[in-house]
């Protein structure tokens, strides 16, 4: 089944590109003046490079699943998509970067330049079908995220977001490729497919060192996704890092680990064993700790962005449970719910950073009345929160509603009772935004200037596929549906 | 029948061209918004109308002729299916009605006028969905969008403590609906018998006595866990003892018309989820907990009726009669009979009118007074010898109150027995103590009463003005609604019955 490499690199033309655009921005970056403050050219090539690299990956869509590089990557529809979520991500997290007053300068290129870095890494890691390629992905997209999250050198909680990502995320690098060379030194083999096939006849001593080692392993892509007990770092890095950086981390890099965990799950623990049970117990429980430990951690916040970093945890453990079901019906759930999420994500973050640029500091006071002032925007708002808490007809809730559907058919009625409570944890503190924008009288009168019309356009415009695919999802799902997972 | 077949549709959407109308009229235009709302709550009250004269009250079940039903999303079996039969045409009627009289009372309105009709005609759609939809999904998302208007409605025109209220109130219901969500993907697919389907029709039948689940070993009936998840799903919102403590707050703090539309109309969707849902999914399940039902309507008789009597804000009184005479409604449910639940249906219809009526007067008297003491916490009366002061007020506030205490020749009398007819023959000792609601209930009301409408004028309500043409023309239907019901309820009877004989049969087989 392999191709030769030129073979390979024709299915690999997304990656390249984005490659390319990084390198092509860097240059670009290089021919300007330090007085230069507007850099529209760069922006204009950055959105080229990205449109391109979403054009590849478009085509890329209908084509049948290959593995490339002598199998130690797969290209298929699964990855492709949610490449296309993260590509879109960046894009989002590129133009709020643009617009942003927290970054500004010199600092707005370079955050354009490392989010592509890191986008190349998850692009790699959400095709990675052999544990190396699987770690340099991973160490591609954690080394640049480092330095993202310690953007504005100036700043002491930037600085510290910085270094307590890089050690954290040094730690369990190092923890996860430990348990890499023991699965290694078991099984003989680093190819995905060859240890999907080995684990299925093992010896019980294998066993005992293979479950140990696989929760190392866990341990490293647990920590990417920032799922309970692995998401200490989160909340710090979330809020000390600019906003723009915070939109970026809550997408890009949890989508890319996701896509491993997915990948990983489905080709190592499709099979009934003991293997199986032991890493749907582990993800059973990760995933209930995860949304409860998230939803409750986010009740008594008080900076949004603080709050929308731990309710991102809770976020994922949800899509945990459509992972750990092991089904197609589970994995359609997950892509769609990252796809949905990808645009709720984006409105709530534009619109904190907006309020944010204007007051310096994004407490929940801060939103008091906002709908006097901005009806169109506190609407969006609105219907973002109540659609990340899931209530109908908003996207958000068509997305639990296929979580809730694979974890029933598997009969895990526990988890989906969890789920189900979470649900209504979180809609108390989302709702709490809604209520100060809507029922508290405006603190004062002055214009916030990221609203711009043509800011208003682009959130309104991101918010429509939030309430189109709560009411009509049944082409988002079907494309979903399509984007299966390689397996040999 | 082609023409009459998209009826559900238009009454289901009108109002939604009503919130539509009303975002192009400009914001200052206020008199133009309220007259625009009140010709679209009219003509929805008249189409509700025309769907009752059309009905065929021979059918039992769905009335074929209006049924619509869309595919919606295929994979998942999920249909725009909308239907009515006897339980639910009431219920409709009741609708169209309240949401109209509330246009009217809630003219004095001033305060972003704009997006208060627009929430308040949102808020009838859904609740129209609610009543029509035929397929659980459906029902579910008109079931929670409700929330939304609800939350905004109560949330900014509501009184001093309207945050609370509101957040109380959404977390509540989402909270049920939440458990309901989790019963509702597992009937989907538990039915494992080429079911595979969201068609409340379809469900029902007891298709899943024999199913079982474990649970970390233990081993669970299907059928018994998950109406439990329902029960508390409707339960929530009717609501039964021990979940009834949004209600109070939700009920006080509320706008008058809001209100009214709480009591009279949502609260009645939790009984109807058990008509529509939880009793013809369960039904052996049903009979199984029936006992407990009833045990739970006996708690809610008394206990709301003794917390009504503790009060002293006399909106609030109300909303704990309102506990108490949904009690009714449960026990009526819990009796399984013809004509328990016959009077059950009545009792939603006839408590719809009359609580109406009361919340209404309150607001009346709101209006004038700006606050809502009998005894204010001081201890001097907050209202005295308004009888005299308002002689038409007194004698609308009689009715309503006779007519809500259940005194023989208005409404609330007729359902009542029906219910105590039906609930006897199987639940004597409940029966008895029940009747003891109705005492109560007399108590209460008389006692309030006596209590802001006899005794010496209090200097503050010498000022009052009588009720104005406006508001005695919004209480008349309502009047006339109490006392024509009370003689001859066979307009609302006769429409249930056959409906209500199918439901009682298919139960009895288990």
């Amino acid at each position: 089944m392999g191709l030769n490499y030129l073979a390979s690199l024709s299915h690999f033309v997304p990656e390249l590109l984005a490659c390319v655009t990084m390198f092509g921005l860097i240059l670009i970056e290089a021919t300007y003046k330090e007085e230069h403050k507007e850099r529209g050219l760069f922006f204009f090539a950055a959105y080229i490079g990205f449109a391109s690299v979403l054009t590849f990956l478009c085509l890329n869509l209908k084509h049948e699943a290959v593995a490339i590089f002598t199998n130690s990557a797969v290209i298929d529809p699964f990855s492709t998509l949610l490449k296309i979520v993260m590509v879109l991500g960046t894009m989002g997290a590129t133009y709020l970067v643009s617009q942003s007053k927290d970054i500004e300068g010199n600092l707005r290129p370079e955050f354009t330049i490392m989010a592509t870095g890191v986008l190349v890494g998850g692009m790699l890691l959400s095709s990675a079908n052999n544990m190396l390629l699987l770690y340099i992905g991973i160490e591609t997209l954690s080394i640049l995220s480092y330095v993202l999250a310690s953007l504005k050198k100036s700043d002491d909680r930037s600085s510290e977001a910085g270094l307590k990502y890089s050690l954290y995320g040094g730690i369990s690098a190092g923890i996860m490729l430990f348990g890499m060379s023991h699965i290694f030194g078991v099984l003989g083999t680093i190819n995905f497919t060859e240890i999907g096939v080995a684990l299925q006849e093992l010896t019980t001593v294998q066993v005992a060192i293979l479950l140990p080692s696989f929760l190392l392993f866990l341990a490293g892509l647990g920590y990417k996704i920032a799922c309970v007990p692995f998401h200490m770092w989160s909340p710090d890095v979330y809020e000390g890092s600019p906003i723009p950086v915070t939109t970026f981390f809550s997408v890009v890099p949890k989508v890319a680990g996701l896509a491993a965990l997915i990948r990983i799950t489905t080709v190592f623990f499709s099979h009934e064993g003991a293997m199986n049970m032991g890493w749907v117990g582990i993800l059973s429980v990760i995933a209930a700790l995860t949304m409860t430990v998230g939803n409750i951690s986010a009740i008594g916040q008080r900076s949004v962005k603080r709050m929308l970093a731990y309710s991102s945890i809770s976020h994922a453990g949800v899509m945990l449970l459509g992972i750990l079901v092991i089904s197609e019906v589970g994995i359609r759930s997950v892509v769609f719910y990252a796809i949905t999420y990808l645009f709720m994500n984006l409105v709530a973050f534009y619109i904190v950073s907006f309020v944010n640029d204007k007051y310096g500091n994004d407490h929940f006071e801060r939103f008091n009345g906002l709908i006097y002032r901005y009806p169109v925007m506190s609407i969006m708002m609105a219907i973002t929160m109540f659609s990340l808490a899931g209530l109908p007809p908003f996207s958000g809730f068509v997305a639990k509603f296929h979580i809730f559907n694979a974890i029933v058919i598997k009969k895990y009625y526990v988890l989906a009772i969890i789920a189900g409570l979470n649900s209504v944890i979180s809609m108390y503190y989302y709702m709490k935004i809604i209520r100060l924008m809507v029922l508290k009288p405006a603190e004062s009168e002055e214009q916030i200037s990221g609203f711009s019309l043509l800011n208003q356009g682009i959130i309104v415009s991101l918010t429509v596929p939030v309430l189109f695919l709560g009411i009509f999802w049944e082409k988002i799902m079907l494309v979903a549906t399509n984007a299966k997972i390689f397996l040999e | 029948m082609q023409a009459s077949s998209n009826l559900l549709n238009w009454i289901l959407w009108m109002p939604f061209i009503g919130v539509l109308g009303i975002l192009f009229i400009p914001k200052a235009k206020e008199t133009a918004i309220r007259v625009w709302s009140l010709i679209n709550t009219t003509v929805t009250f008249a189409l509700t109308l025309v769907l009752y004269a059309k009905f065929d009250t021979t059918v039992p079940g769905m009335q074929v002729p209006f049924n619509i039903s869309v595919p919606w999303i295929k994979s998942f079996n999920i249909f725009y299916k909308l239907g009515v039969d006897g339980i639910s045409l009431p219920m409709i009627v009741l609708t169209g009605l309240l949401f109209l009289i509330c246009v009217l009372s809630s003219w004095t309105v001033k305060k972003q006028v704009k997006a208060y009709f627009a929430l308040f005609l949102f808020l009838q759609s859904t609740v129209f969905g609610v009543f029509f939809a035929m397929d659980f999904f459906l029902f579910y998302v008109y079931w929670e969008v409700m929330l939304i208007p609800m939350f905004f409605l109560i949330g900014i025109w509501g009184g001093e403590n309207r945050e609370y209220a509101a957040v109380k109130f959404f977390l509540y219901t989402f909270l049920g609906s939440i458990l309901m969500l989790v019963g509702m993907v597992a009937l989907y697919y538990a039915s494992g018998k080429g079911i595979d389907s969201f068609d409340i029709l379809a469900l029902q039948g007891g298709k899943f006595s024999d199913l079982t689940l474990t649970i970390f070993g233990a081993t669970f009936s299907f059928a018994k866990l998950f109406f439990v998840f329902l029960f508390i799903g409707f339960a929530i919102k009717v609501p039964v003892f021990p979940f009834h403590t949004w209600l109070p707050h939700a009920h006080v703090q509320a706008p008058t018309a809001i209100s009214v539309i709480l009591a009279g109309v949502l609260l009645k969707m939790g009984t109807y989820g058990f008509l529509r849902i939880a009793f013809p999914i369960f039904p052996e399940a049903t009979i199984y907990f029936s006992d407990a039902i009833a045990w739970l309507g006996l708690i809610n008789v008394i206990y709301g009726a003794f917390c009504a009597m503790a009060q002293t804000d006399v909106k609030k009184l109300v909303a704990y009669s309102s506990v108490s005479h949904m009690g009714f409604v449960m026990l009526g449910l819990a009796a399984l009979t013809v004509t328990g639940v016959n009077g059950a249906v009545l009792q939603m219809f006839n408590h719809g009118t009359s609580t109406a009526m009361m919340f209404l007067m309150i607001g009346v008297l709101y209006e004038r007074s700006h606050h809502r003491w009998i005894v204010r916490p001081d201890g001097s009366k907050g209202f005295g010898g308004l009888y005299t002061q308002l002689p038409k007020f007194s004698i609308i506030f009689i009715i309503a109150m006779f007519a809500s205490m259940g005194l023989p020749g208005l409404s609330g009398f007729i359902s009542e027995a029906l219910i105590f007819l039906g609930i006897y023959e199987r639940f004597t000792t409940i029966t008895v103590l029940a009747l003891l609601g109705l005492l109560l209930g007399a108590a209460y009301l008389l006692w309030m009463f006596k209590r802001m409408f006899f005794g010496d004028v209090i200097e503050e309500c010498k000022s009052y003005t009588d009720m104005n043409a406006r508001e005695i023309f919004y209480m008349l239907p309502l009047c006339v609604a109490v006392i024509v019901f009370g003689i001859y309820p066979s307009p609302v009877l006769d429409v249930m019955r056959a409906s209500v004989g199918n439901l009682v049969s298919m139960l009895a087989k288990f």
